[in-house]
This record gives C-alpha cells, structure tokens and sequence, in this order.
C-alpha cells in the first residue's frame, strides 16, 4: 500500500485503468482503440496544460492565467490565418504570443518579486481583456479547412496535433528527467537557497519555466482552434484550474520539487476519462463537475491522511526505543549502542 | 609546509546590510593545506564573510584574491570553478531527492564517479543509505552528506561552519582525520567553530572575529586561551553577577506569600519522546538546572511537560493535580509556562508589536485592551529593563537580549507556578545575560518553581540549587548545591558518574 | 507599522475619490449622488465576500470555493422559494448552506492537513457541480436559472433605509463588525498572530484550530449573503451567479494590504478597494467601454498596484541589482 502512494504515477495508471475496465463492463463495444483515442483527443488540451503546469508548479510556483493565454493564442491563430499567413507562420505567431505571455508572468513573478498567485490573477484579467480587446468581442470565425485537417485522425486514431502532444510529453518527461537542466526545476523548488548555492541559475530556471507554460498553452489554444473550428469568446476559461486539479491527481506537490510529466499526464487523461465516461453512460452533463470535484477530493483526502500517517509512522520509528518499562522492572533498559559511536 | 601563494586572501572586505556595517575592512588569508580556524560570538561577522568568499553574497568594497588572481565580485558557479566549497552551519539539502543526487547534484558525470563516492565514504566510515530520502535524515547525517558533497567537488578551498555541532566526540575525530588527509593534499581549509580545544586540536592558525572586525589573528601555538576569550568578549561589558544588582519584579495576581508543602511539579516514571522512565520533583521557590548533552532528551520532556508532545507512560502531576492528558491551553491556564529553546521560531511574533507579544498568553478580555496592555509593556520595560522605544514596535527590532526579555516578560504576565526555561541566554550579549539570571532569580524568590535547560554548564553554578543531569533519555543523576561542578555535570553528561 | 497602513488607507481613499471624479469627467450622470449611491448594488456583493476573505488571507489560508459557494446558495434559495417555502425560512435554510459549505473546507483542511488553496480547488468543483446539479434535477437546463419568485423577495434588494440601499447599508454594518472583530477583538489578533508564525501560535496554545472553523464559516456565510442579495435583484437563481466574484474579491483584498502569504491586512482597506474596483467596473461601463476591456483593467489594476508594494518592500535588493547592473555596465563599457 505504501509502495502505491509513493509511486502515484502508478496508482493514476491503475485507477485509468480501473475506470475504463468499469465503462467496457457496462457496455462491450466500448472495448476499443477508438474509445481510448476519443478520449485522448478531447484530453489533448488538458494534457498539455498538465505539462506546463508541472515546470511551473515544480519550481514552488503557480500558474492560474493559462486559460486566458490559450483563449490569446487561439485568437493569434485564427486572426493570422484569416489575415492570409501559412499555416506555419500563423503557429509560430500563436507560439510567440504565448511565449510573451508566459515570459512576462515570469518577470512579474521573478524579478519584480510579486506572490505568483497574485501576478498570475492579474495577467488573467489582464490577458482575457486584451483577448476581447482584440476580437472587439466577436468570435473568429471560417478557419481554413488546413487548420482543421491538423485534428483529422490519421493513424489509430490519432491526428497530427496528438502525434505532437505526445511528442511534447516525451521531450518533457526525458527532460526534467535525466538532463541537469530538468532537474535544476526540482532543485529550485525544493530548496531555492540551495539550489543557488550550488550554483544553479535560480532566476532564468524559473523565467524559463513560465516561458515553457505560456509556449505549451499556445499550442493548447492552436489544438482548440483546430479542434473546435472556430474560436468564441469565453475560450479557455477555466482550464488553469482544470490543469492544476490535473496535475494533483498525478502527484505533483504545490510546494514544489515532486512529481513527474507522466503523472500529470496520467491526471490529465483520467480527468478527461471521467468526462467522457459520463457522456457515455448518458448521465446529464450537470453531473460532471460534480464528480470531477468529488473524486479530486477524494484523492487529496486520501492523500492527505495517507501521508500523514506515514509521518506518524516515520515519527513513531525515530523514538521507537522509547518505551515504557515493564510494570516490575524498575530498572531502566540498556540501549543498544549505536554502531558508529565507538569514542 | 605552505607554500607562499596564498590560496584565498581578502584585502579589505567591508560590508553593509540596510546601513549597518557588518564587515569592516577585513584582511585574510588561506595558504593551502593549512587549517584557519575563525572564532568568534554570535552576530560577529563570521558567517557573511564565509558567504562573500563563496560567492553567495557580495562585499561592497575590498579586494578577494584566489589563487592570485582577483576578482570583484564571485558568483557561486565562479566560486566552485575555482575550487571553493562552503559546508554551511545548517544543512542545505533538497528534502525531496535521495541522498546521492544530493551529494552528485550537479558534477559532471564521470565514469568513475560512482567509485569516487564510495572511496570518500570509506575515508569518513560515514553508513548513509545513499537510496534515503534527504528530508528522513538526521541533522548529523545532513551534515555529513554536506561534507561529502564538498569532498566530492575536489575542493581545493574548504570552509567548513560549525562542522562539528551535531556530532558526536567518535564523528569529531573522524571528520578530523579526514582534515588532516586533505591538508596533506594541499587543501586549505577555514574552520569556523566557538569550541577552543577542537580549534587547538586541529588548526594552525586562527582569526577572532568581534563586531565585524578582525580582532586577533595569529599562530595557534602562539595565543593562550585567556588572550583568545578576550578577544572574543567587549571588554568594556565586561560583567559579574552581582548581588546588590536588583531587577525586582513583582508578578501579576493573587501569588501565594508560603510555599506549599507539595512540589509544584511531580513526575512519575515519566516516558515519552525522547526519554524513558523519569521521576523526578520540583518545589515552589528553587531553580533546578537540566544538563545535558545535545540529544540527551531535555527539550522533549519539557514539551511533553508543556503538552505539545504525548505521554507514552506514566503521570504528571502540577500541584498535586494530574494534568498528564491536559491540553496545552489548560496547562498555561494552571500556571505551567514554558518558554521555548529558539525564541525567533517558536517563540516570539517577530512582525507583531512588543505588546501583541507581551500578552500573548494572557489576553482576559474579547476586546483588545490597548491601554491596559500598554501599561503591562511600560511596567515589564522597566522591570526588566528592556531597552525599547514604544510599545507598538515590532520585535523584529529588537536585540537578542531584549527579545528574550520580552519573551520572558510574556511569561511572567502568564501567571506561571512553574515557569520552564529552555536556553535561556543563547544568543543574548553579556550584559543581558546578567539581568536575565537576576530575574530568575528573582522569580524563584517568589514562590515560582523554575527548570531550566541549558547547554552552558558554567550558568547553573551560581544559579541553580539543584542540577539534573540528563543522558540519551534517562536521568543520570542529580547533583546539589555544594557539589554543582562543571566536572561532574560533564562527566554525568557523557554518561559516567560524578567526577 | 501602524503609519504605514494609515498612509495606505489615506491613499485609496483619495484615489477612489479621483476615479470617480475622472468618470463623472467622462460621464456627468456619474456623478449625480442617486447615481453613486444606487449602483453600487450592482458590484457591493464583492465587498461583502471580500470582508471575510480577508480574514481568510490573514490567517495565512485561501479560499478560491466562495464563487461556487455563492452558485450553490443561490440554487438552494430558488429551489425552496419555488416549492413554496415561505421566505423568512428559505433565507435562514440558505444561511446555513453558506456556513455548512465554508465549515466544510475548514474541516478538510484541518484533517488532510494539505494547503487551502489545493483544497478549495477542490470545493469549487464539488459546490460548483452540486448546484448545477441541483439546478439541474429542478429542471432549470444550464445557466438559464430559477425564476418568478415572490415579489417580496425581489423586492428587498431594492428597500432602502434612510435613502440609502439596502445592500450598502448591509456592506457598511458587514464592514463595521469585521472592523471590530479583526483589529479590536481579540479574535482578530490571534488570527494576525497565527498568519504570521503557526509554530509560534502552536507553542502560545492560541485557538488555530477554532480560528480556522471560525474564518472559513464567515467566507460561506457572507457567500450566503451575497446570494441572497444577488437573487433578490437579478430576480432569478443561476448557478453561475458567483462566477465573476472572486477574482475582484481577491483583488479588493490584495489592493486592500493584505499580505498574500498571510498576517497583514487591513479591513478598511479592503473595503475601500472593493469600492474602487466597483466603481471601475461601473465608471467603465458608463463611459461605454466594453465589459470586457474592463477586465483587462481590474488585472492591470492590480499587477501595477502590487508591483508598487513589492518595489517598495523589496527597495534594497532592487537598488543593489539595479547598481550591480549599472555597474556592471560601466565595466564592459557598454
């Protein structure tokens, strides 16, 4: 049991793998690569929103504006596109805005010192304003078909786009990982003094951690638009908590310096499976969030007293010989030696 | 023999934090393979100089020269290239990695790397579990992963801050054998420490530190003791216990004039955290002194008196009452005060006014009262003679030993029957050392049962009439007024018995 | 310490007294004293949960749930109204859904032990959800909401007392009572005290616990309230009614001088600022920007505002960098 709370990883596995045995019980046909894919498609945005989340969340820091940097890229897609650029040039631009945007939390955040929470509330506003600013409050409308094309299946099951969250995913995970420069994200977060002294840029790692997030919410906000066709106005409200709420079902820790990409994706797609389970099951859509909360509670719930009680067991084996005598035995007991004091 | 090259030599270091000079003009220097002992008291100067060489702070003016060539400024990354390595006071690890990435955290990743490791590990006979958590270790092996870590960069420059707080006289030596085989590797190492015999053990020369300046520095073999304590020591505060001193004090509400004939505070075959099976008594008006080493369980048993931590067996009983299942609430409420051993952390507010942290534990009434508690402040301002502006600065503000005043004005504002002291003068500067044992005693004098847990055994001899002695949990022995040496209570510390 | 806060509260006060100047500049209906009034029952509910949140960030906690705290109250209070349940009774049932719901958190966050703001996470999906839920199974489809209550009800969010509304004198009597309780009572110091150092507030024996009960209630309690407000002046119950509360309730209590990571804050400063950040809204409105921008506006709002604290409590490591820079510039002769 403990083994399974020390690797969470393992136990999101088990429970998306719990969770899917239940829908294919209920109903055979559901057995199928097209399920899993259905559900990794509409999972897509969500898991990429997990990853730069994680960077961001493992340096001890916060992130709650995402939803309004994927609704600002979304809308730098769909207005170069329809401005008559390349497909490349328009993702490239839409990359470039979401970088800015991560880039300028992070100077908020970094350099001006300012609690990430509060930073990352402003550029919220800030950025959902600038969003409607730029539409003038109408939505993008007719996107070329070779945007939309990028969300067409093409091999079990999965399209371009989903070919490169994956990819993503992969890069991210052998990054933080096994490079110096991923683990210098744990580092920061679990002990920025020491991380600092022994030498670690402190600053540009956290620059570059929201960089990462703003430039993974673009391609978010590009998977949206392509996935949806056209871009309304309350894009992306919403997801920051989502990918939060995802990333602490996979593990990883508010205060930094745990977790890993594959649990935030393994977070992300249960949270996403939850979801979908319940459109199929033909449960009313007003269940979902309700259940999303209470399964989200669920965990922390479970998590929490689990962890506890591990810090109750680690505190019962640091004073283990301390034990009453025996009634009748008044002499105090020998204790060991320990090995190493050999004065 | 060292060579004429200094490895790291400072010209004229000074620093400043927010206007107050914490540096002034130091001059330094580090030859290789030599050991450079740096003494001196808290708030000398010591640590940021340590900071400044490596790299972690930066010196306003002054020059820092490495291996002859010098440099202005030294970033942290710079610092390692160069060789230097600084194992700080307090362990610095990630709480959430394993021990070996702690300790190969950013080294390159050699082939024979792995091997090195267990090498050094032999040298130091040091057992870690590398797969262990960091944050599962204790504070001696914390610090021994630090030690391995500088080790393990090759250090040619090592700087090591009160390397051997936590470690046991069987660690000690090792770690000293391992100095003098780096010395022999022509590494140069600047010891910080405030323990004289281990600096005469080991170090070749030595700096005293006093207020931001160097104060002495020479050959070990050359300085007495005496020359180096005062050094150490301001000497125009130079100050004895004296008795026609007298900080009186009256306590708040109906006090008992005669002492009961019961003790204040009976503990019977007492186990829980820290400690086994300890009985012991304690009457109103005496001072009771609990030594001990390091580890020996005294501030666990006053927190288990106190209620913040559980009984594992036996009773205690406060005035014949047994309150071992009370509340830490109900316990303050009978009289049991307990005044925390790190008064900055668990002890005081340090951003709250002096009068939020005066009434703390005793606020009667819904409503602040700030005149009545203004009055409380003025009244402990002079009693005790805490040096203050007004009663709305925060504490923060304050020194060392007018914090500690505040704290124990707290205290007594609680009413207290039996008022637990821990460390009461660590940190506090030598003149508020004075007052602070008048008013012990002064407190005991009226009927205020006192312990008082303490590290520096030269405080319990003129203070203490009854002295326990404390070792790996149990009680060694007790030891009374006539017979109160520093001799015995060492030799009871360590386990043995009277001297 | 204590000039400091006066100094900030002098200092909203004059910039909200210049905002409205500058709108009635833009907009002379602004400015007529009705108009003032009146209007501030479009956005006081965010004054009248920005109070207990306050105490909340004090005490070192947050709580991001207060919106669906809102959402769930005000489904509860449409659905009893709509079975016919006489007034008086509904509102007290929708009181105690409010304080269940904020005693809730407390009580996770007091047995798990895990940080508020992971758990209110939490909640807001799970009060969120129960009243879609609710709404739902009351056969109100989405955010279409609860209509055609009584025209009793509806009519309360629009008496007045002494000519002024109803809800802004709720706000005022709301804001004196966290005035007396947060820095005259002696609750209101432990909760500073505990923001401030927890350990310290352990070893004191202060009540940490009974004040974490305490201060989570009052936010699900004034959630409670500004339900009931809302429903009574948009005359129907949507579960999304709190939705667009909290991030201008937190901005009124950042701006206000409330420490994010706890143990400063004031209460006058927080009402002051729920003021200016309502009356932006509304100034905005009237000058015919769109909604919309106006968001962009409150963010911005509060990054300059809180940039300006940061640089004036973080003035010497932003001077030694700015020198280190400059000076560094000299040496490369750039």
């Amino acid at each position: 049991m403990k083994k399974l709370l020390r690797n969470r990883e393992l136990s999101a596995l088990l429970a998306i793998v719990a969770l899917f045995a239940v829908l294919v019980a209920l109903n055979h046909s559901y057995f199928s690569l097209q399920t899993l894919s259905m559900i990794f498609t509409s999972a897509q945005i969500l898991i990429l929103l997990a990853v730069g989340a994680t960077m961001v969340m493992l340096t001890r820091n916060i992130d709650v504006s995402v939803g309004s940097t994927v609704g600002l890229c979304a809308i730098a897609v769909g207005v170069a596109l329809n401005s008559g650029y390349g497909l490349p040039a328009a993702m490239l631009f839409a990359l470039l805005i979401g970088a800015i945007a991560g880039f300028f939390n992070g100077v908020l955040v970094v350099w001006l010192r300012i609690p990430a929470i509060v930073a990352t509330l402003g550029t919220l506003g800030l950025y959902r304003g600038g969003m409607l600013l730029w539409t003038g409050g109408k939505w993008i409308e007719g996107l070329p078909a070779s945007l939309k094309a990028l969300s067409e299946p093409v091999a079990i099951g999965v399209s371009p786009l989903g070919f490169l969250v994956l990819i993503v995913v992969a890069i991210a995970a052998w990054m933080l990982a096994r490079t110096a420069f991923g683990r210098d994200f744990y580092a920061v977060g679990d002990n920025l003094a020491a991380a600092r002294q022994l030498g670690v840029a402190v600053n540009r790692t956290r620059l570059l951690a929201f960089t990462f997030n703003g430039m993974l919410a673009a391609i978010a906000g590009i998977i949206f638009a392509s996935q949806i066709g056209f871009v309304p106005n309350q894009t992306g409200s919403g997801l920051e908590m989502k990918a939060i709420a995802a990333c602490v079902l996979g593990g990883i820790s508010l205060l930094g310096g745990t977790g890993t990409v594959i649990g935030a994706f393994l977070g992300a797609f249960f949270l996403t499976q939850i979801d979908t389970v319940l459109v199929l099951f033909k449960l009313p859509a007003w269940w979902n969030d309700f259940i999303a909360g209470l399964v989200l509670l669920g965990v922390l719930v479970l998590d929490g007293r689990l962890r506890q009680a591990l810090a109750r067991h680690q505190r019962a084996q640091k004073y283990s010989r301390f034990v009453p005598p025996l009634p009748g035995a008044k002499n105090v007991r020998q204790f060991p030696r320990k090995k190493k004091d050999v004065a | 023999m060292p060579n004429t090259t200094a490895m790291l030599e400072a010209h004229h270091i000074s620093k400043q934090f927010s206007g107050v000079s914490v540096l002034k003009a130091i001059d330094f220097a580090l030859y290789a393979g030599q050991v450079h002992a740096l003494l001196g008291g808290n708030g000398a100067g010591k640590s940021t100089l340590m900071k400044i060489f490596a790299g972690v702070e930066t010196a306003d003016s002054g020059e820092l020269k490495v291996h002859g060539k010098a440099f202005g400024r030294l970033k942290p990354g710079q610092a390692h290239e160069l060789g230097i390595y600084l194992v700080p006071q307090e362990p610095m690890l990630f709480p959430n990695l394993t021990v070996r990435e702690n300790i190969l955290f950013r080294l390159p990743r050699q082939s024979d790397i792995e091997k090195r490791l267990q090498e050094k590990m032999r040298q130091l006979e040091c057992q870690i579990p590398l797969g262990a958590t960091a944050s599962t270790l204790e504070v001696a092996d914390q610090q021994m992963v630090e030690i391995l870590r500088g080790l393990m960069r090759e250090a040619k420059i090592l700087i090591l801050d009160e390397p051997t707080a936590s470690l046991t006289p069987g660690e000690t030596e090792r770690l000293f054998r391992q100095i003098r085989a780096l010395q022999n590797l022509g590494v140069g190492i600047v010891f910080i420490s405030h323990k004289l015999p281990e600096i005469r053990q080991i170090a070749s020369h030595i700096s005293v530190m006093r207020d931001g300046a160097v104060v002495l520095q020479g050959e070990t073999a050359q300085l007495l003791d005496e020359q180096l304590i005062n050094a150490m020591t301001p000497l125009d505060r130079k100050h004895t216990l004296s008795d026609t001193q007298k900080l009186w004090l009256a306590l708040p509400g109906n006090r008992r004039t005669q002492p009961q004939d019961f003790p204040v505070l009976r503990v019977e075959e007492l186990t829980g955290e820290g400690f086994i099976d300890l009985s012991f008594e304690l009457y109103a008006g005496e001072i009771v002194g609990l030594a001990g080493l390091v580890g020996s369980g005294r501030t666990e048993l006053a927190e288990t008196l106190y209620g913040l931590r559980p009984v594992r067996g036996g009773r205690i009983y406060l005035e014949n009452r047994e309150i071992s299942g009370d509340r830490t609430k109900s316990r303050l409420d009978r009289g049991l005060i307990y005044l925390p051993e790190d008064r900055q952390v668990s002890g005081l507010f340090l951003d709250a006014p002096i009068r939020w942290n005066t009434v703390a534990l005793n606020e009667a009434s819904v409503w602040q009262q700030s005149k009545r508690e203004a009055a409380v402040v003025e009244r402990y301002h002079r009693a005790l003679g805490i040096k203050l502006n007004n009663a709305e600065q925060t504490v923060r503000t304050l020194s060392g030993g007018n914090q500690q005043k505040v704290l124990l004005a707290r205290c007594l504002e609680a009413n207290p029957l039996l008022l637990i002291i821990d460390e009461p003068t660590r940190g506090v500067d030598v003149a508020a050392r004075a007052d602070i044992y008048q008013l012990i005693k002064s407190v005991a004098a009226q009927n205020v049962a006192v312990l008082m847990i303490s590290s520096d055994l030269d405080e319990f001899s003129g203070l203490a009439d009854r002295v326990l002695v404390m070792h790996q949990g149990a009680m060694n022995g007790e030891l009374r007024k006539p017979s109160i040496t520093v001799e015995s209570m060492m030799s009871m510390a360590f386990g043995g018995g009277k001297a | 310490m204590n000039k400091l806060k006066l100094n900030w509260e002098v200092a909203l006060l004059l910039i909200l007294v210049a905002e409205i100047l500058l709108f009635g500049a833009i907009n002379p209906r602004m400015l007529d004293v009705n108009m003032l009034l009146f209007s501030t029952s479009d956005f006081i509910c965010i004054g009248i949960v920005a109070l207990p949140l306050t105490l909340v960030i004090i005490s070192g906690g947050i709580d991001i749930s207060l919106g669906s705290t809102i959402g769930l109250c005000a489904i509860a209070l449409g659905v009893m109204l709509q079975a016919g349940m006489p007034i008086s009774l509904a509102v007290i049932l929708t009181l105690a859904v409010g304080l269940l719901c904020g005693l809730f958190n407390a009580a996770l966050i007091h047995y798990t032990g895990i940080s508020p703001l992971v758990i209110t996470l939490g909640t807001l999906y799970l009060f969120g959800g129960a009243a879609l839920l609710l709404s739902g199974m009351a056969g109100a489809t989405g955010y279409e909401g609860i209509g055609s209550f009584p025209d009793t009800f509806t009519n309360f969010a629009n008496l007045t007392l002494f000519g002024l509304p109803i809800p802004l004198v709720m706000f005022a009597v709301i804001t004196l009572l966290f005035w007396l309780l947060t820095h005259r009572a002696r609750f209101g110091r432990h909760i500073f005290l505990i923001g401030q150092n927890p350990r310290a507030a352990r070893y004191a024996a202060l009540p940490v616990n009974g004040s974490l009960y305490g201060v989570y209630g009052m936010v699900g309690l004034a959630s409670a309230i500004a339900a009931i407000v809302l429903v009574s002046y948009f005359g129907s119950a949507r579960s999304d009614l709190g939705r667009d509360l909290l991030m201008p309730a937190l901005t009124a209590a950042v701006l206000g001088g409330a420490n994010i990571y706890g143990g400063s804050g004031s209460i006058l400063g927080t009402a002051l600022a729920a003021l200016l950040v309502g009356y932006l809204q509304q100034g905005l409105q009237m000058a015919g920007v769109p909604n919309q921008v106006s968001s962009a506006l409150s963010g911005a709002l509060l990054i300059v505002v809180v940039i300006g604290r940061s640089v004036s409590l973080h003035r010497d490591y932003l001077q030694t960098t700015w020198r280190r820079l400059r000076g560094h510039k000299k040496l490369t002769g750039v």
